[in-house]
């Protein structure tokens, strides 16, 4: 490996060891849409799911509201209900007095513990069709939604769909560096027009040596750390306590056998190798 | 992240707005006597290219006289017969039904394209209103478009042999910017939601590409299992301007699609 290349790794590394520890800059912002939903709607709940390529499902991914929490991690068929409707049609739709027909949504109500009365739903679109669907269940103040509150959906589902398609492409380390350093290399070359072509190529070549298997590298135990420290992140302060007092011991007992190592060998410490036993 | 309010397809429809619809009537007087007094739309096949029809549902009146469905195949979609006889979401039925209503003599067929495989995929979609358009139906239905840049040009294709062979295509307008096929295309009756709760209310809006308002609004419909429910939306429309178009169907039966048009035009609310 160059010592580009490895410079390259390293800053690779660091995004994916940030961006696992962040999580899913999209999930936030779906949260917040959908939180801002329930709140200017004066809603009972409010979800976002999004179609799942692997499993042809459309999945909940963020929900809001008193009622809206039994939704998150639910799949439905993409042909399914309201919002499967919305889904496969890209038609944004308002119905109320569900409860009327006893039979329907039964099956998912049961599974979410919520029967709504009205429902909105708008579809996310993307460039390419519509990537999954934003619901909005139970205004409080009137019993059914306005063709203005369909409009007004829409604006916050054109948000969600923003904020997915821009995580996207930020997800991809390989692809952020790329993009990043073809764009300074632009900046270089753009009084020879020439080189912008072979300056691009070169630099994806030394991009993907640099990063290959960056990321897809589950089982490493650094890879596994940041994840379990991710999964803490909105959990209650006294856990994240109790976390940094456990690490505490665990750098402590570290920092005695690097000490005890250098002793004896004068090796270089290690770092996190696979399946160091905590 | 700041994207603007665009306006929607019904704004110009909806109370407050109307006033900008007036304008000056280029065909004299043709009134709604002329247009479908006494008809029932009788002899005129509607077809609704949806979720499927309840055909036992009563809102439908036992009107539905075919079912089909649209199977994505390994050789391209397929249209078989719809033995279930099933709507898998109740929107079609609800459409159906809005036409009965209107229309109670016209016969109803159903073109279920929306399946578990059914997702987005434009190519089913354009299968079942190709089937229509070579099926006897006169006016169709269609409540979906499809956004796929790269099957403008099979819709528009079909759109102009739905036209060329005496087919209306009712699309209502989809509540999102951007392209839609078929139901931004010029030989089309495009159709967004007004707020005035009478299915006998409906306007021409001299501004396209959406040109008519219909009912929208907290419109009681037929739904899946037999049920009812009150629902808002373009898709609740474009039936409205379907049953309607059916009825002069019925009374001129030789009238070409733009001449129906130009019916709901001038029969239109000012």
């Amino acid at each position: 490996m160059t010592r580009e290349e490895q410079l390259l790794r390293a800053i690779g590394l660091r995004a994916e060891a940030a961006r696992r520890l962040e999580g899913s800059t999209a999930g936030a912002v779906l949260r917040s849409v959908v939180e801002a939903t329930v709140a200017l709607f004066d809603a009972e709940a409010a979800s976002i799911a999004l179609y799942d390529a692997a499993t042809g499902r459309l999945v909940f991914e963020v929900a809001a509201g008193e009622q809206g929490q039994g939704v998150i991690g639910l799949s439905i068929a993409p042909d399914q209900g309201i919002a499967g409707y919305t889904f496969t049609t890209g038609q944004a739709l308002a119905v109320s007095d569900v409860e009327r027909d006893a039979r329907f949504g039964r099956a998912t109500a049961e599974r979410t513990g919520y029967v709504p009365r009205s429902i909105v739903a708008v579809p996310l679109l993307d460039d390419h069709g519509t990537i999954g669907v934003l619901q909005v269940l139970d205004k409080r103040s009137a019993a059914a939604f306005s063709l203005r509150d369909v409009e007004l959906a829409g604006v916050f589902a054109r948000q969600a769909s923003v904020a997915i398609r821009a995580s996207r492409v930020e997800r991809d380390t390989a692809t952020l560096l790329a993009t990043t350093l073809r764009g300074l290399a632009d900046v270089g070359a753009a009084a020879d027009a020439d080189g912008a072509d072979e300056n691009a190529a070169t630099i994806e070549d030394l991009v993907a040596r640099a990063t290959a298997d960056l990321g897809r590298d589950d089982d490493s135990g650094l890879w596994r750390l940041a994840d379990r420290v991710a999964r803490l992140r909105d959990t209650d302060p006294a856990s994240i306590d109790l976390l940094a007092d456990l690490l505490d011991v665990l750098v402590a007992r570290a920092e005695r056998e690097r000490a005890g190592r250098r002793g004896m060998a004068g090796g270089p410490g290690r770092f996190a190798a696979p399946d160091d036993d905590a | 992240m700041t994207e603007p309010i665009l306006p929607a397809w019904s704004e110009p429809f909806v109370e407050g707005r109307r006033g900008a619809l007036d304008r000056l009537r280029p065909i004299g007087v043709v009134d709604r006597q002329l247009a479908f007094g006494g008809s029932d739309g009788t002899g005129v096949t509607v077809a609704i290219i949806d979720s499927g029809v309840d055909g036992g549902h009563p809102a439908v009146g036992g009107r539905l006289v075919a079912s089909v469905k649209v199977e994505p195949g390994d050789d391209g979609p397929q249209v078989v017969e719809d033995g279930e006889r099933l709507d898998v979401v109740g929107h079609g039925t609800a459409c159906a039904g809005i036409i009965h209503s209107l229309a109670p003599a016209a016969s109803l067929v159903s073109v279920r394209v929306l399946g578990p495989d059914n997702r987005g995929k434009g190519a089913v979609f354009a299968t079942g209103l190709e089937w229509a358009i070579e099926h006897g139906a006169t006016v169709v239905n269609l409540s979906l478009s499809s956004r796929s840049e790269a099957l403008m040009g099979a819709f528009h294709e079909l759109a102009d042999r739905a036209y060329f062979a005496n087919v209306l295509l009712v699309c209502a307008a989809n509540n999102v910017p951007g392209p839609s096929y078929p139901s931004l295309f010029a030989s089309v009756v495009s159709v967004a939601a007004h707020d005035v709760a009478d299915a006998w209310t409906w306007y021409y809006n001299p501004r396209p590409p959406v040109e008519f308002g219909a009912r929208g609004v907290d419109v009681e419909v037929a739904w899946r299992d037999g049920g009812r429910i009150v629902a808002t939306g373009n898709s609740f429309a474009a039936p409205h301007i379907a049953g309607l178009a059916a009825l002069i169907r019925a009374k001129h039966p030789t009238a070409s699609p733009f001449e129906v048009k130009a019916m709901l035009a001038a029969t239109a609310d000012r």
